[in-house]
């Protein structure tokens, strides 16, 4: 039976645990019992009237509400749209009409028609009669889930049940996780991914444990997890945090690794984005085996090494169902036995074409090559693209060309080397520079961009030439060599044209 | 004799920034986005100065850790529950 049908089919058996951990507050159940609520849940859902394929939004941080939702959507058969607060700006009754939402939860002290406080789901009183049975055909699409966009809204795309399933199986075949292990979810539930984690808890026996971003750290070290679910950014930063402590404390890097993660780490995750070589070999050493691996939102998890297939440098193997084909570019298609989708649900003109091509195979945009033991390389973005923290990742190409547009400034290379704000390297068109000419020139361009892409300041840079190594012979910047030359600027907080 | 919860404070915090600071020579009234620190190495600054100062995390939401935006603010507020800690 599928995963997915699994999960939905029948109560948990009793003995593995949800656990929450925010700043000052943990809470723990026994799956058993969030079973038994979130049929509450589900009973009060139909009473609102949610029919089968009507989409339930979630804009909330991390909580158990969050999770009774999106289970009792699973056994209602409507459809999870998850909103992370931190990246929507829109309000409820916008993001309603926006993405055809039947009710939104969220938890922004926002009531209005269809949108609904999220803690109205927590003291329901128990079902009076059995929930109809459900079952999630391939096909079925349980989630809508939202990627970037190159500007504007972000795209949405209903992911299938059959991608789902295929995923979670495959993952299990390599990780066994079970008994014993308490996987760490810190990021969004908002984003899919992160809620197979509780899927897997369910089917497979294990804990999981919820923290949020900011109690990320705290809840680590009071948790004592065997796995952590990251992003490279989080792992360079803890990595940065681990050996300053190092330094000042004298302590070994595996002493200072067991303060911050706990003493049971079996490994760690990665995704999303490339981890720096230095970072993965840092863990490494430290003793917290790490492992990278590859996909994107529109094929799922595509490639992972794990502890019985890994190779440095690598992404891993390809899993089942999912076939790497390299086209005569060097760019990685990737043809799923279950696809992810076939297209976008929304998303600006011809982005759908260029993604999702005939035959259930999409055209990822990223480099790369399988080896002759079938583990596959990626090298880079086609197109470039910088990736925060937070795992979302942000094209820098048309925010470039944006800035590009503004008569001031000739030439430009976007960049982040805090992982949080961008910053602009700028070649400006005239000389004498006008700073005020160039703030205004960020100002406009930041009202048409969405706030993650928005620029926050700018360094003034030599104009780009073939000459000075800064353009390469088809007069295309050379991202690295500007880097390189202006990185003393771009991180210098008294440097630089703010917007 | 300086306070030594913003001494602590002022160590921590440049450990975590981008560039080359003297912990001395941070502005407290600077905003901690424009010092370059990201959302990550805030909260990793806030739990390392709690556990250093013996502050417990526990005294601030999600919320509280948001509101503190300076060095100041950070260091006001675990003055204020160390008194009673």
């Amino acid at each position: 039976m599928s995963v997915i049908n699994q999960l939905v089919g029948a109560p948990p058996r009793p003995g593995s645990r949800l656990t929450f951990t925010r700043l000052g507050r943990t809470e723990s159940w026994d799956l058993t019992e969030v079973w038994e609520l979130s049929g509450r849940v589900a009973g009060y859902l139909l009473g609102l009237g949610i029919r089968p394929g009507d989409r339930i939004g979630v804009l909330a941080a991390n909580s158990l509400e969050w999770v009774l939702l999106d289970l009792a959507a699973l056994r209602i058969k409507a459809v999870t749209a998850g909103f992370d607060p931190g990246k929507f700006d829109a309000s409820g009754t916008e993001l309603v009409a926006r993405y055809g939402l039947a009710v939104l939860f969220t938890d922004q002290h926002q009531t209005a028609g269809r949108v609904r406080p999220i803690v109205a789901v927590r003291d329901l009183p128990p079902l009076d009669a059995d929930l109809p049975s459900a079952v999630w055909e391939p096909g079925d699409t349980p989630a809508l889930k939202f990627t970037s966009g190159s500007s504007g809204p972000a795209k949405s795309l209903l992911a299938s049940a059959g991608s789902m399933d295929s995923s979670l199986a495959a993952v299990q075949d390599i990780f066994a996780h079970g008994p014993g292990d308490d996987l760490f979810v810190f990021l969004p539930l908002s984003l899919l991914q992160q809620r197979y984690w509780v899927y897997s808890a369910f089917v497979f026996g294990h804990d999981v444990t919820v923290s949020t971003y900011e109690a990320a750290f705290a809840g680590l070290r009071a948790t004592r997890p065997t796995v952590v679910m990251g992003v490279p950014g989080f792992y360079e930063t803890t990595r940065a945090h681990l050996e300053a402590t190092a330094a000042r404390t004298g302590a070994s890097p595996s002493e200072a690794a067991v303060e911050v993660f706990g003493d049971r780490i079996r490994y760690l995750w990665t995704g999303s984005a490339p981890a720096a070589p230095a970072t993965l070999r840092y863990f490494g050493r430290a003793g917290l085996p790490i492992f990278e691996g590859y996909g994107l939102n529109e094929t799922c998890i595509v490639a992972k090494n794990h502890p019985g297939a890994h190779r440095p440098g690598s992404v891993g193997r390809v899993l089942p169902g999912k076939e790497v084909l390299i086209d005569l570019d060097g760019v990685i298609n990737i043809r799923s036995e279950f696809p992810v989708a076939t297209r976008y649900e929304h998303a600006g003109p011809g982005e759908s074409e260029a993604m999702f091509r005939p035959g259930g195979i999409v055209h990822t945009g990223d480099l790369g090559h399988l080896d002759e033991d079938g583990y596959l390389f990626v090298h880079g973005r086609a197109d470039d693209v910088i990736v925060l923290e937070n795992g979302k990742k942000i094209i820098v190409r048309p925010i470039e060309e944006r800035l590009k547009a503004c008569p001031v400034i000739e030439d430009c290379v976007v960049t982040n080397p805090s992982q949080r704000q961008l910053v602009a390297i700028v070649s400006p068109a005239t000389h004498p520079v006008d700073a005020r000419l160039i703030a205004a020139a960020l100002r406009q361009a930041n009202a048409a961009l969405d706030h993650d892409e928005q620029i926050a300041k700018a360094v003034l840079a030599d104009r780009f030439t073939v000459d000075n190594g800064l353009l390469g012979s088809q007069f295309k910047p050379r991202r690295k060599q500007i880097e390189a030359r202006y990185r003393r600027l771009v991180i210098d907080p008294e440097e630089g044209i703010r917007a | 004799m300086p306070d030594p919860i913003e001494t602590t404070a002022r160590a921590a915090l440049a450990e975590v920034l981008p560039q080359d600071l003297p912990p001395q020579a941070i502005d407290l009234d600077a905003e901690l986005d424009h010092l370059g620190l990201t959302s990550l190495n805030k909260v990793l600054f806030l739990t390392s100065v709690c556990d250093r100062t013996q502050v417990g995390l526990h005294h601030f939401t999600e919320h509280d850790l948001a509101a503190m935006r300076t060095l100041g603010q950070v260091v006001e507020a675990l003055s204020r529950h160390a008194e009673v800690s």
